[in-house]
């Protein structure tokens, strides 16, 4: 007996080194770049890790028991693989982008990270896979035993001869364990996919498949004659079992499709859902295009080895003559014929399907135990050198303990399950994870609150209606608790909770936990709110296919502290081990980035670098978590607190350096009114607060080159512009022109239309011009900036910032201009005022003088009555009248008009004046004088411009005669006693300064007692009121006429009064000079 | 016939072929289809039932199979832009 034991030891152990030999080759090609899993064929041999001894065994005990449809656990998998072309690749990508380990991962990053999410699918994983486990265990134990002919006590000792018991059971779970252990844990990055481990199963798969396929061919050739002699036999041997085997549950009166589909549906969820079918599906895929080939090959290797489930069955059956003990047919007939070889060969198959599932489901378990349950533990120690050493024992520990759980499971239900009823609660365990997966990919709303709160619900419903019931069959828990419900309720009896009778233990099941599970996920999601973070992932997720989108909301964050690569390996050494650490930040920054300082640009994507590789190892939940605290603890978190520049969570206490920045600025704005002063602090602020090498503001004058105005940082304090400055000009005159900024944020690489060689040979590699202007209005001047240090400064953030400082600049510029333009204006105003009152004064003198030229009275001659007087409108005037006396009886009498108004009229008639005195002395007759005055003045008045009209007379009292020569003046007017009628002086003579040679008409005329001479300037008859009538020649005459009687100064006293009167007012418009000669 | 065939592989191209196709193998596994066959009889001396499941078993996996040819044809990831 024991000979057999040791034999069949003998070859798993054979077999087992035949694996790890077969893991090792794979190991070594990886190595050469040659993989061997990275193809699609092995691929979808991995995914026939779903075969498990379920498939080798349990099937077949289904089949012979409730016959065909065991079937549903195959075909719903196949069907599933229609979706796999959008459901998986989708997955898959997101997995990739996120390096995620495990289906807790996925579904925790998916809503926000959330690390209670992650322990309760780590939870759920973890207690649901234990009667998968333990199913595996048994089958294999019981397999052993059967083969080796010994018996077994339900909980899998082997008395042997010596009495010593062999417990098989936790031998098994204990090889397995190493196995897992060694396949799966020996190094910590789990996102790494694990090529021994792929090639194992996939080999194992191989194996079962010919295993069952020898077995079936076996059966139904060997035993029988073929699928047909085989379904026949059983037809007429005992039509009942065959109706009840190839028919769905024709016991009741209505056959039973609920549990049909429930099977479907469990099946359907558990290929992708399981841990382990997550695990190989996506977290070991090395090529997305591999789906496409697994998507039919692997329906097709379920269909093999599902072929000849049906007849071992049959033909177990109709061997044996009854269904008992039918799980392990694919031994017991072989063996019983006779054929150990066989027997042996399916056992192997049997044991392939085991350790195949045990190893992948204990290793992903033991990640997301690790991710999700330890990992936020240990994160809140301080990190040390012992632990990555701590963190890959935490991993094997958890593999153990998720086998150890399984093996605790097997003890305590023994022989109370069938194999496939064991696996169906790991299935409805599974299924729970479908809403919050499905939805997480395809619904935008769902949220956190809805996952945590569905697959809370989901989970305590299997537990209550699965889990616990199974432990009561086996008798573990009183068995009152299924016959009676707690406390005697029936109405929460596990198996028919509120009532719901006549249905299977799977349905019953499926139907609450599903119930709870998607309401409480659809309820929560659309009644609370996603938060911020979880709102980002959502978008990564759901917008896995848009991928420029995604990154290019991820870049956008600038950090305010200089953090170090080395700081960040250090980090990561800690967690993942230092060579490890090294390794991936030399794969990642390819030899651009050195250990020192790093670029605020390059710091997002360093973060998410650390992040990624972190939660290879811990998860990202944690990953983010470690970085983040790291980030905060060296100042430079990535918290919105630091995040000055990120719009998109824009908020004004959040923004503080943002917010210290302006108010600074304004500060400085409102410090002074002195521009110079302003730019310069300005600049100074920028170079300090964002280590600017050179900051100035330059501006463009008429001729189109620009002029610095003010510069701060590196350069030499003058404002002459560096050598390199010049190649900026295209730039400056881009700012003028469109009124944008102008950046280039790594001067190295840009390959712009104007070379910057002497700028980069300068050492600058970062440079932005900012216009400085006011809305609407054109720019000023241009705001440039440059960074030696820092690529990638210029983010957009940032950008928006400089131009808002560049539009409080061009605010304040304004104001400045515009207080210096009153200021300007108002001392214009009063030089101006002053002037005009200087000139006012000046006139006044002017007009003073110009008075005292005219003469103070008239002279006296016997028989003559002379009245002269000028009244001026402005303050100098044009007009002239004089008096020169010769002898005691001859008299000249003077009236001229200078056109104009102005100081140079005034001048002239001065000048006139001291001539006609001069000339007086002679004794030329009027015309003479005329004359030599026209020759004198002649020059002077067409350099003027100006022109005199002029009438003189020479009156000789004794003689009676008046002599009149006219230079265009008004005709003077003479009224005699005798008649009514006028007479007006008229001789031919051209104006004075026409012409220089003119001839002037002397006339002359006898006066006699009683006449009465008016000379006049145009004043008078131009006078005009305020209807623009003039005074005229006519009332002149008239008034004249009627006032003859009144002396000359009383005539002339009375003209001025009703020329006033007719004027209406006491200014005149022109001078009004008049002469009244009145002959007694 | 080639036209025929090329005909096919274009409309295994579409989205909505994948979801007609897997909609229709749900249907399929359920209460009207499975009635019918759901007889305890023997046909060519297979169980009825144990044909069908067999039969359209196979069949779904030649249709995944022509949509993989389908979707190569188109370049491989053709489908991955109709994702929404």
């Amino acid at each position: 007996m024991n000979g057999v034991i040791s034999s069949v030891a003998t070859v798993s152990i054979v077999y087992a080194v035949l694996i790890f030999l077969v893991a090792l080759y794979a190991h070594q090609r990886k190595d050469k770049k040659r993989s061997i899993i990275s193809n699609p064929v092995v691929y979808a041999l991995s995914l026939g890790v779903y075969c498990t001894t379920w498939t080798f065994f349990g099937s077949i005990g289904k089949a012979a028991t409730t016959g065909i449809d065991f079937l549903m656990i195959y075909l719903g998998p196949s069907l599933t693989a229609f979706s796999w072309l959008f459901l998986l690749r989708r997955i898959i990508r997101i997995s990739k982008e996120h390096n995620i380990t495990s289906i807790a991962d996925f579904i925790s990053q998916r809503y926000g990270k959330s690390p209670w999410l992650g322990a309760l699918v780590t939870l759920i994983s973890l207690l649901g896979i234990m009667p998968y486990i333990a199913l595996q265990l048994k089958a294999v134990s019981t397999s052993f035993n059967l083969l080796s002919g010994t018996q077994a006590s339900a909980t899998g000792f082997v008395t042997v001869g010596s009495g010593a018991d062999i417990p098989t059971g936790l031998i098994l779970a204990l090889v397995l364990a190493l196995f897992s252990i060694i396949f799966g844990a020996r190094r910590l990055v789990s996102s790494e996919r694990h090529e021994g481990l792929i090639a194992a199963v996939a080999f194992e798969s191989l194996v079962k498949l010919v295993a069952l396929l020898a077995v079936g061919l076996f059966v139904t050739y060997g035993l029988f004659d073929g699928f047909t002699d085989i379904f026949t036999r059983l037809n007429n041997s005992d039509p009942e079992r065959f109706a009840q085997l190839f028919t769905f549950d024709t016991s009741g009166t209505n056959p039973d499709y609920i549990s049909t589909f429930t099977l479907l549906f469990l099946s359907m969820s558990a290929i992708m859902l399981l841990p382990r079918q997550f695990h190989v599906m996506v977290i070991e895929n090395s090529d997305e295009r591999h789906i496409a080939t697994a998507m039919w090959l692997f329906p097709a290797y379920l269909f093999l080895i599902n072929l000849f489930v049906m007849p071992i069955a049959i033909g177990g059956i109709l061997t044996t003559g009854s269904s008992s003990n039918a799980d392990y047919f694919v031994i017991s007939l072989p063996q019983q014929a006779g054929y150990h070889g066989i027997a042996l060969l399916a056992f192997l198959g049997g044991m392939s399907a085991a350790a195949g599932m045990v190893m992948v489901e204990s290793i992903a378990i033991s990640t997301m135990l690790l991710n999700h349950i330890f990992m936020p533990i240990i994160i809140r120690l301080t990190p040390r050198a012992w632990f990555p050493a701590l963190l890959i024992n935490l991993k094997r520990f958890g593999i153990v303990l998720v086998i150890l759980l399984g093996y605790f499971y097997f003890l305590v239900i023994g022989d109370s399950y069938t194999l496939v009823n064991m696996g169906l609660i790991s299935f409805s365990a599974a299924a729970q994870f479908l809403p919050a997966m499905l939805g997480g990919l395809y619904w935008k709303r769902g949220n956190k609150a809805g996952a945590i709160s569905g697959l809370l619900l989901g989970f305590l419903v299997w537990l209550y209606t699965l889990l616990i019931p199974s432990f009561s069959m086996s008798g573990w828990i009183p068995h009152t608790l299924l016959s009676h419900g707690p406390f005697g309720i029936t109405l929460l009896k596990p198996t028919e909770l509120f009532g719901l009778t006549d249905m299977d233990l799977w349905s019953h099941s499926l139907f609450w936990s599903m119930l709870f599970n998607i309401s409480a996920y659809i309820i929560c999601s659309i009644l609370l709110n996603q938060s911020e973070h979880e709102r980002d992932q959502v978008h990564r997720f759901i917008g896995v296919f848009d991928r420029d989108e995604s990154r290019r909301r991820t870049e956008r964050k600038r950090l305010s502290k200089p953090v170090t690569a080395e700081q960040f390996i250090t980090l990561m050494s800690k967690f993942i081990g230092e060579s490890e650490a090294r390794l991936a930040f030399k794969q990642y920054s390819n030899g651009t980035i050195g250990t020192g300082t790093i670029s605020e640009f390059e710091l997002p994507n360093l973060k998410r670098f650390a992040e990624k590789t972190l939660a290879g190892s811990v998860g990202g939940a944690a990953a983010n978590a470690i970085v983040s605290s790291f980030l905060s603890d060296l100042g430079s978190s990535m918290e919105p607190v630091y995040d000055i520049f990120s719009t998109v969570r824009a908020n004004l206490d959040q923004n503080r350096e943002s917010l210290f920045v302006r108010l600074k600025a304004s500060e400085i704005i409102n410090r002074t009114l002195d521009l110079q002063v302003i730019m310069d602090d300005l600049l100074a602020l920028l170079v300090k607060e964002f280590k600017f090498d050179v900051a100035l503001i330059s501006t463009r004058k008429d001729g189109g080159a620009f002029t610095i105005i003010s510069t701060q940082g590196g350069l030499i304090q003058s404002l002459n512009p560096p050598d390199w400055y010049p190649e900026h000009g295209p730039f400056l005159d881009l700012a003028y022109g469109d009124q944008k900024a102008h950046f280039i944020n790594d001067l190295r690489l840009e390959h712009t239309a104007s070379p910057l060689d002497q700028t980069v040979a300068a050492g600058f590699i970062a440079s932005a011009h900012i216009p400085i202007f006011r809305e609407g209005e054109p720019v000023i001047a241009v705001l440039s900036l440059f960074s030696k240090s820092i690529a990638g400064l210029f983010t957009q953030e940032f950008i928006e910032l400089l131009s808002s400082l560049a539009g409080q600049l061009a605010q304040a510029i304004t104001i400045v201009q515009e207080v210096n333009a009153k200021q300007l204006e108002r001392s214009q105003k009063e030089a101006a005022l002053l002037k005009t009152a200087r000139i006012t004064r000046d006139m006044e003198i002017a007009q003073q003088i110009q008075e005292s030229f005219l003469p103070e009275s008239a002279p006296v001659i016997a028989g003559v009555d002379i009245a002269g007087r000028c009244i001026s409108a402005a303050h100098v005037g044009g007009d002239y009248y004089d008096f020169f006396l010769r002898g005691d009886h001859i008299v000249d009498l003077v009236i001229a008009d200078i056109s104009g108004h102005s100081v140079g009229a005034a001048l002239i008639m001065s000048e006139v004046r001291t001539l006609l005195r001069t000339e007086a002395n002679s004794t030329h007759p009027p015309r003479a004088v005329l004359e030599t005055l026209n020759i004198q003045l002649h020059d002077d008045l067409s350099r003027a411009e100006l022109f005199i009209t002029m009438f003189y007379a020479e009156y000789n009292s004794v003689t009676g005669v008046l002599c009149y020569a006219n230079a265009g003046h008004n005709h003077p007017v003479l009224l005699r006693t005798d008649d009514t009628v006028f007479h007006e002086l008229d001789t031919e003579g051209l104006i004075l300064g026409v012409k220089k040679e003119v001839v002037f008409e002397e006339g002359s005329i006898d006066l006699v007692p009683g006449d009465l001479l008016l000379f006049y300037t145009d004043g008078l008859t131009e006078a005009s009121n305020a209807t623009g009538e003039m005074f005229g020649t006519a009332r002149a005459y008239n008034h004249l006429k009627a006032h003859r009687r009144l002396s000359a100064t009383e005539i002339l006293d009375s003209l001025y009064a009703v020329i006033h009167e007719f004027t209406g007012s006491q200014d005149l418009q022109d001078d009004i000079s008049m002469i009244v000669i009145k002959i007694r | 016939m080639k036209g025929l065939l090329a005909q096919i592989i274009r409309r295994l191209q579409l989205r909505e072929s994948w979801v007609i196709f897997f909609i229709l193998g749900i249907i399929m596994m359920t209460f009207p289809f499975m009635h019918i066959f759901n007889q305890p009889i023997l046909l060519l001396g297979y169980p009825l039932l144990f044909l069908y499941l067999v039969v359209g078993w196979v069949i779904s996996i030649i249709v995944i199979y022509l949509f993989m040819i389908a979707s190569r044809t188109n370049g491989g990831s053709a489908t991955e832009k109709d994702e929404p």
